[in-house]
C-alpha cells in the first residue's frame, strides 16, 4: 500500500503533468482553442458540401483571429504595457 | 519535380525552428556567461537527446498505429491552434498593443537574475546552469518537436518527417553557428516578422489538414494552400492596418 507522502507525490506529478500540456496547448488564450474546436465541429458537420465547408471553415477562422486579437486589445487598452513577456514563457 | 507542398513544409519548419533556436541560444549564452558553459552545455545537450527521442518515438508509433485521417486531425487542431496563437501575438506586435520580442532585453534580464545566484567553485558541475538550460532548450524545442512531427506525418502518402526533421536541423545549426560566432544573442534576427510568417504557415497548414481530416474537399487540391496562404495574409495585413490605427487613435487620446 502506497503511503500518503508517495500518493501526495504521485498527485504532484499528474497534476504539473497536466498543468504543462495546458499551459503548452491553451496557453493564455483559451479562446483560440475553443475555437478551434468550434471550428473542427462545423468542418465536420459540413463536409459533404463543396462550397459551403471550405467557405465556412475560412470565414470562422478568419472571424476567430480577428476576434482574439480584438479581445487582446481591449484587455490592454485597461492596463499599461509592461515588457514582462510572462506569457511567452513557454511559447512564440 | 519539385513538390510544392514540400517545399512550403521546409520553410516553416526551417522558420518555426529558427525562431525557437534563437531564443533558446540566448537562454544558453547567459547562463553559460555567467554560470560557466560546461554545465550549460550538458544541460542543453541532454534536451536536445530528449528532443530526438520524442521524434524518433513519436514519429514512428504515430506513422504505425494511428490511421492517416485521425493524425490529419489532431495534426490539424494542434497547428491551427499554435498558429493562430503565433499570429495573435504577431499582429499584437506589429501594432503597438504588445511589445516587440527584445532577445537583449531577455538576456540582460536573464543575467541579472543568475549572477545573484551563488558562485560555484572551479570545476565543480553547476545545477542551476544545468536546470536553466536543459530547460529552456525543451521548452522551446517542444514547439518545434511538434511542428516537425505534424509536417513529417500530415502531409499526404509521402512520409515527410526527415525532410521536416531536416529543416528543423538545418535551422537550429545555422542559428547555433551563428551564435558561437558572434557570442550574444541576437538582436538582429528579425524575429517580429519572422513570427508573423510563421504564424500564417501554421495557420493555412493547420486549417488545411484539419478540413482533410474531417473529409472536406478543398478545390484545387494542393494549390489551395497557396490561396488559402494569400487569404490569411491579406486578412493579417487588413488586422495590422486597423488595429495600428485604433492604436494610434488611443495614444493620441491619452497624450
Amino acid at each position: 500500500m502506497p503511503s500518503g507522502k508517495t500518493l501526495s507525490a504521485v498527485w504532484k506529478g499528474v497534476k504539473s503533468f497536466f498543468t504543462f500540456w495546458k499551459d503548452f496547448l491553451v496557453g493564455d488564450s483559451p479562446v483560440l482553442a475553443l475555437g478551434v474546436v468550434v471550428i473542427l465541429c462545423v468542418a465536420y458537420l459540413l463536409r459533404g458540401s463543396a462550397v459551403l465547408a471550405p467557405v465556412s471553415t475560412i470565414i470562422l477562422v478568419l472571424v476567430l483571429i480577428t476576434f482574439a486579437v480584438w479581445q487582446k486589445t481591449k484587455t490592454r487598452r485597461r492596463t499599461p504595457i509592461i515588457n514582462t513577456d510572462k506569457e511567452d514563457k513557454t511559447r512564440a | 519535380m519539385i513538390d510544392q507542398s514540400a517545399v512550403l513544409l521546409f520553410i516553416t519548419v526551417a522558420l518555426a525552428s529558427a525562431v525557437e533556436a534563437t531564443e533558446a541560444l540566448t537562454i544558453i549564452l547567459a547562463s553559460g556567461i555567467t554560470r560557466g558553459w560546461r554545465s550549460t552545455f550538458e544541460g542543453a545537450l541532454l534536451a536536445l537527446a530528449c528532443l530526438a527521442v520524442i521524434v524518433g518515438v513519436a514519429g514512428t508509433a504515430l506513422v504505425l498505429y494511428v490511421p492517416l485521417y485521425a493524425l490529419r486531425i489532431v495534426v490539424g487542431t494542434l497547428l491551427l491552434i499554435f498558429g493562430l496563437q503565433w499570429l495573435t501575438k504577431a499582429i499584437l506586435r506589429q501594432t503597438g498593443f504588445k511589445p516587440p520580442h527584445d532577445e537583449r532585453d531577455i538576456y540582460d534580464k536573464q543575467v541579472e537574475t543568475l549572477s545573484k545566484e551563488k558562485g560555484i567553485l572551479r570545476g565543480q558541475r553547476d545545477s542551476l546552469a544545468f536546470a536553466i538550460s536543459f530547460k529552456g532548450v525543451l521548452l522551446e524545442g517542444m514547439e518545434v518537436v511538434m511542428i516537425v512531427i505534424s509536417f513529417g506525418l500530415a502531409n499526404g502518402s509521402q512520409n515527410q518527417l526527415g525532410t521536416a526533421a531536416l529543416a528543423a536541423l538545418v535551422a537550429v545549426a545555422v542559428m547555433t553557428a551563428v551564435g558561437a560566432v558572434v557570442a550574444k544573442p541576437l538582436t538582429k534576427v528579425p524575429e517580429n516578422y519572422m513570427k508573423l510568417g510563421v504564424g500564417n504557415l501554421l495557420t493555412v497548414f493547420g486549417l488545411f489538414w484539419m478540413g482533410e481530416g474531417v473529409g472536406v474537399q478543398w478545390p484545387l487540391g494542393d494549390v489551395f494552400l497557396l490561396i488559402l496562404l494569400a487569404i490569411i495574409f491579406l486578412a493579417t495585413l487588413g488586422l495590422i492596418a486597423y488595429f495600428k490605427r485604433v492604436h494610434e487613435n488611443q495614444t493620441e487620446v491619452e497624450l
